[in-house]
């Protein structure tokens, strides 16, 4: 079967998504601590720039999305709503403990249990509290790499776990 | 000309914990502030009710990544003096290095996020590279480059080698060098005058109305410093001086800051080489008796107050905490008045507001007719832009 | 700076709303009933210079609610004004107007606690989420968390 993938413009897309990933920060409630290991990537030392990846301030800008912190209640139909947002192919990386579980917050009466997959799918999750810049860069470079995955197989449907409710396509249809 | 409500937040990249503030606009100029807080709350207070010592100070520490130090040292001086620990003075001293080391983090990451929101790139990043000075002396002292753990009932979990000593200290001449090119530039570049100068007066007589705490009442002459007034941890043994100013603008709070840097250096170099021998900590008992304590801290944004009960068991009854953002918020809503809208950012990131990241702006009339959505990227840029055309004129 | 406050002072100025006492160097306790705190705040801003309110410490000690204002001045003493608040009926006459921080301390008490301060301008949700139920306090001893649900169906409690 002929795949939509397979266009000029299609193609050019793709190529510059992978090359130059645009990401934009999400803070649902986490201790701060995330955030600025974010910020320090963009920095001298860490420096993402020079791999293409560019902090966006709007979701509607981004391809990748980097959720720090527990969900809390208040910043759980926001998350949702600021992932519904963002165009297709999108990719979520949970960062830290609180992004994969709640961590130290597991089980308040504020924070939504289960951390960040449970409002949404996540792609990839950072160790960590808080994850170490370098770690951060190679949870982008680790979410490239599925992207690419999900193009050569037409989709993020392989991934899928048993019992788990169907993925969005990694390609919008034309 | 009909008043419209400016929403601000609930997040934007300049600051660092979400927030959202509802300003009233009138043409131009703000007339009044309302702010909602709660996106970030979890429920610390009532889950530290549950947890025994040694488990809440991990938990104290993530109420805040920036000043992570501040909370569990708080929290950890309050149980000591209800539980009558006589700390050793490396401990005391392990803890002062600990805690001036992430007051000069917070205070050039501030600086930093000051000069972006003006526009001045070029010293945000300088900033953020010396900033990872310190955080890699806080790595290798305690472990972590934030979040650092290094607090117990009882003392401190880690111990400098005299190698971890020698290397800090050979790294402190290159961060001095730094923060003197620092204040050239505060001083001097008129980039920042013009956008610092006369913004956000706040008088003496207001700072001590509103119960101001930290660098933004010590640049209104109000010379109150915890680490001063009510010594803790090493400071009554340490010579330092309180940093205040008088202008009482965003000028000064600057000028406080890059002030308390220069010191805090000092305190560290101090500590560093006056560190004394013994031991690292004292076994804690498991109970604490009944008690009630208000333990204070000069958090790098103010004063920090945890108000804690114990009721002769392993847990606290209540711990109630005061975070310095608050008491400033009072003084916020009326620096803010009779400002200028472009002025917003550079005010609201003056106080050092624990905030966040990745913002939405909306301009919408009270009666619902107009409606424009600004991110706070934009907001800044439009300061930026009315404030050259300021220039011009 | 002027130097610390003395018991006495602190006695000759506020004996009369309650008992004093000295806590610990540069920490007085007072305790005084809900009515009299306007007029103790009063006095202890005009006779003791205490006029930077720190904190409003709200507990729930399982009988009744415990408010503890901790004041200070240029003498850098911690005053301390503590009252009790019967559990039925938590109310209390607001002191923003005496203090103007004390109003963003007590729309926080409000949303935890449930105490009612009476002439707030401004009494409304501050910290907690605008999809809590209305009439629980989270912060009282005597609740209890409740299971949620889990995604898309934001605000539902499951029984």
């Amino acid at each position: 079967m002929l795949k939509v993938t397979d266009s000029l413009s299609r193609r050019l897309a793709n190529w510059a998504r992978v090359r130059s990933p645009w990401i934009s920060v999400f803070n649902t409630g986490s201790c701060n601590a995330c955030d600025i290991e974010v910020i320090a990537c963009l920095m001298p030392r860490f420096d993402v720039e020079r791999f293409g990846i560019l902090a966006k301030g709007s979701p509607r800008h981004a391809d990748i999305l980097i959720v720090t912190g527990p969900v809390t209640r208040k910043q759980e139909s926001r998350l949702r709503r600021i992932w519904e947002q963002m165009p297709e192919p999108k990719y979520v990386i949970a960062m830290g403990a609180c992004g994969a579980s709640g961590g130290v917050f597991q089980g308040l009466y504020h924070v939504v249990d289960g951390g960040v997959e449970s409002v949404i799918p996540v792609d990839v999750f950072v160790a960590g509290c808080p994850p170490r810049p370098d770690e951060i860069i190679n949870a982008v470079v680790a979410c490239l790499g599925l992207m690419k995955e999900d193009l050569a197989r037409g989709g993020k449907e392989w991934r899928r776990k048993p019992g788990e409710a169907p993925r969005e396509p990694a390609e919008v249809p034309a | 000309m009909p008043q419209v409500i400016l929403p601000i937040g609930p997040q934007h990249p300049a600051l660092k914990e979400p927030v959202n503030f509802k300003v009233i606009v009138d043409g131009e100029t703000i007339v009044g502030l309302e702010l909602d807080v709660s996106y970030t709350h979890r429920g610390i207070e009532k889950a530290a009710e549950q947890r025994d010592f040694i488990r809440v100070v991990p938990l104290l520490e993530r109420v805040c990544g920036i000043c992570s130090h501040a909370h569990g040292t708080a929290f950890v001086m309050g149980i000591e003096e209800v539980m009558q620990l006589e700390i050793p003075p490396r401990a005391q001293y392990i803890r002062t290095i600990v805690a001036e080391l992430e007051r000069m983090h917070s205070h050039i990451l501030w600086l930093g996020v000051a000069a972006h929101v003006v526009g001045f790139n070029t010293l945000f990043m300088w900033t953020w590279r010396d900033r990872e000075t310190t955080q890699d002396l806080l790595e290798e002292m305690t472990g972590n480059r934030m979040n650092y753990g290094i607090n117990e009932v009882g003392g401190v979990r880690r111990d400098l080698t005299p190698g971890q000593i020698t290397s800090a200290l050979s790294r402190l001449p290159k961060l001095e060098e730094q923060i003197a090119k620092y204040v050239d530039m505060v001083m001097n570049q008129e980039t920042m005058l013009l956008r610092f100068r006369g913004i956000g007066k706040l008088s003496k007589a207001e700072a001590l109305k509103y119960g101001t705490v930290g660098p933004t009442a010590r640049a209104s002459g109000v010379d109150y410093d915890i680490r001063r007034d009510d010594p803790y941890i090493a400071y009554s043994e340490i010579p330092w001086k309180v940093v205040t100013d008088t202008s009482g603008d965003v000028f000064g709070r600057t000028l406080v800051r890059i002030g308390e840097l220069q010191e805090s250096l000092g305190i560290i170099r101090y500590c560093l080489e006056h560190l004394p021998e013994g031991q690292i900590g004292v076994p804690a008992p498991k109970v604490a008796p009944v008690a009630e304590i208000l333990s204070r801290y000069e958090a790098p944004r103010g004063e920090l107050v945890h108000f804690i009960r114990t009721n002769n068991t392993d847990r606290v009854e209540r711990i109630d905490i005061r975070t310095p953002t608050l008491a400033n918020w009072t003084s916020v809503t009326v620096s803010l008045v009779n400002q200028n809208i472009a002025d917003i950012p550079v005010i609201v990131a003056a106080i050092d507001p624990c905030l966040s990241c990745t913002s939405r702006i909306t301009i919408l009339s009270e009666r619902g007719r107009k409606t424009a959505e600004m991110t706070w990227d934009q907001l800044s840029e439009y300061g930026r832009k009315s404030s050259r055309e300021r220039d011009r004129c | 700076m002027s130097g610390p406050l003395e018991l006495e002072q602190v006695k000759s100025a506020l004996e009369r709303f309650g008992t004093v006492e000295q806590v610990r160097s540069n920490r007085i306790k007072v305790k005084t009933v809900p009515d009299k705190v306007r007029e103790a705040l009063f006095r202890a801003q005009a006779l003791l210079a205490c006029d930077h309110l720190i904190q409003i410490s709200a507990m729930d000690n399982g009988l009744s609610f415990e408010l503890i204002y901790h004041l200070t001045g240029p003498h850098r003493t911690v005053l301390a004004i503590a009252i009790e608040l019967p559990r039925e009926r938590p109310e209390m006459p607001t002191t923003s107007d005496i203090l103007p921080p004390a109003g963003i301390y007590e729309r926080q008490i409000y949303d935890l606690f449930g105490i009612v301060f009476t002439g707030h301008p401004n009494l409304k949700r501050i910290i907690l989420s605008e999809d809590w139920p209305e009439g629980e306090y989270p912060m009282r001893k005597d609740w209890k968390p409740k299971p949620r649900t889990k995604p898309g169906s934001v605000g539902e409690e499951v029984k």
